[in-house]
């Protein structure tokens, strides 16, 4: 009886050895295969000419306006903090304009002459671009909901609304131009980022058109900020 | 010391006229890149947010008669702390976090060049 037991105790230890052994195996080959995937992603974006509108490496550059203006697409060093990556792999194929204007100009329209990928390059440029993160953006920070107080800070205490599109009520477009739309927000942005650009935009954007809002608005308010525009596009 | 006094005159008014447009290329600068996106970037209140949905109109700097109602402490107070602190709308945003004083001030001489007007 005392031997069986012994026997059985061995079995499940070695059983357990085993399976953290293979469950060991498994997380470093899916470590590897993403990193591999990322490593054929930069390439993908560097033989696409990516690079030529968009910079990958941290921290942001821009000091002055000029420095902005100089730029010709938006800075993707943070771009797996920022975007959901179903959205990114998908829009990478088939990129639709998210802002109404050219970027950095305020007479021209959006052309939407963004370059497209094929399905594979967007998957690995997707995963070598979501690879890419700041580091000061903490996760699980934001609910998504149907934010009232939001709504209110949005549409009515703050001027958001003056410069982003987004989805009304009853899902008309509402709002301005001048900034990317976030009529779809929900779908494409990170709500945890949302919040980490409102509460510390020197880290990403020190010089952009976008008011500072810090020390305007409580990180409750813009927590709930955050949540009403990650809902965009949600429901 | 006639000529040499009008001499040293036309230089000095030289310099003045050689270093004002610096000066006021960067308030313009400043102007277009955070203002014009609703006063226009000739300041008539014509920019690209001013869509139908606009709840309001954003002012037009051209026109002096307006203009000239407002003191520059007036223009400051608006650019610093936004619409609703001088009963007007909230899509005029506070700034007071975003420009330096001396921006702010050159954005008032900005405005002060486009209405040709004085407060």
């Amino acid at each position: 009886m005392t031997l069986k037991r012994r026997d059985t105790n061995r079995e499940t230890k070695m059983k357990r050895l085993l399976t953290t052994a293979i469950g060991a195996v498994g997380l470093l080959a899916m470590s590897s295969a993403a990193q591999a995937d990322a490593a054929a992603g930069q390439a993908a974006f560097e033989a696409n000419g990516c690079l030529d509108c968009h910079y990958t490496e941290g921290p942001a550059r821009e000091k002055t306006i000029e420095d902005q203006l100089a730029k010709t697409g938006p800075e993707l060093w943070y771009a797996g903090d920022k975007f959901v990556q179903d959205w990114l792999t998908a829009w990478l194929t088939v990129p639709a304009p998210i802002r109404p204007m050219k970027f950095n100009s305020l007479t021209e329209e959006n052309p939407g002459d963004h370059p497209a990928l094929s399905a594979d390059d967007a998957a690995s440029v997707s995963d070598y671009l979501m690879s890419l993160t700041s580091g000061v953006v903490e996760s699980g920070t934001v609910k998504v909901k149907k934010n009232a107080k939001g709504r209110v800070i949005f549409s009515k205490k703050m001027p958001c609304s003056g410069c982003h599109q987004y989805t009304g009520r009853k899902g008309e477009p509402l709002g301005g131009n001048s900034g990317p739309s976030l009529a779809e927000a929900g779908k494409r942005l990170n709500p945890d980022w949302i919040l980490a650009y409102l509460k510390q935009p020197e880290t990403f954007k020190p010089v952009k058109m976008m008011p500072v809002f810090v020390g305007l608005l409580s990180d409750k308010d813009m927590a709930n900020v955050a949540s009403y525009v990650a809902y965009f596009g949600t429901k | 010391m006639k000529k040499l006094l009008t001499v040293a005159f036309a230089a000095g008014l030289a310099a003045q006229i050689v270093s004002a447009p610096a000066q006021a290329a960067d308030a313009e600068t400043v102007f277009k890149f955070y203002c014009a996106q609703c006063h226009g970037l000739a300041g008539k209140g014509d920019g690209p947010n001013v869509t139908k949905d606009f709840p309001v109109s954003p002012r037009n700097f051209t026109d002096a008669a307006e203009m000239s109602k407002l003191s520059d402490a007036d223009l400051r107070n608006v650019i610093l702390d936004g619409g609703p602190a001088v009963s007007k709308s909230p899509m005029m945003p506070p700034w007071a976090k975003t420009l330096s004083d001396e921006e702010v001030d050159g954005l008032i001489g900005h405005l002060r060049m486009l209405c040709a007007c004085e407060g």
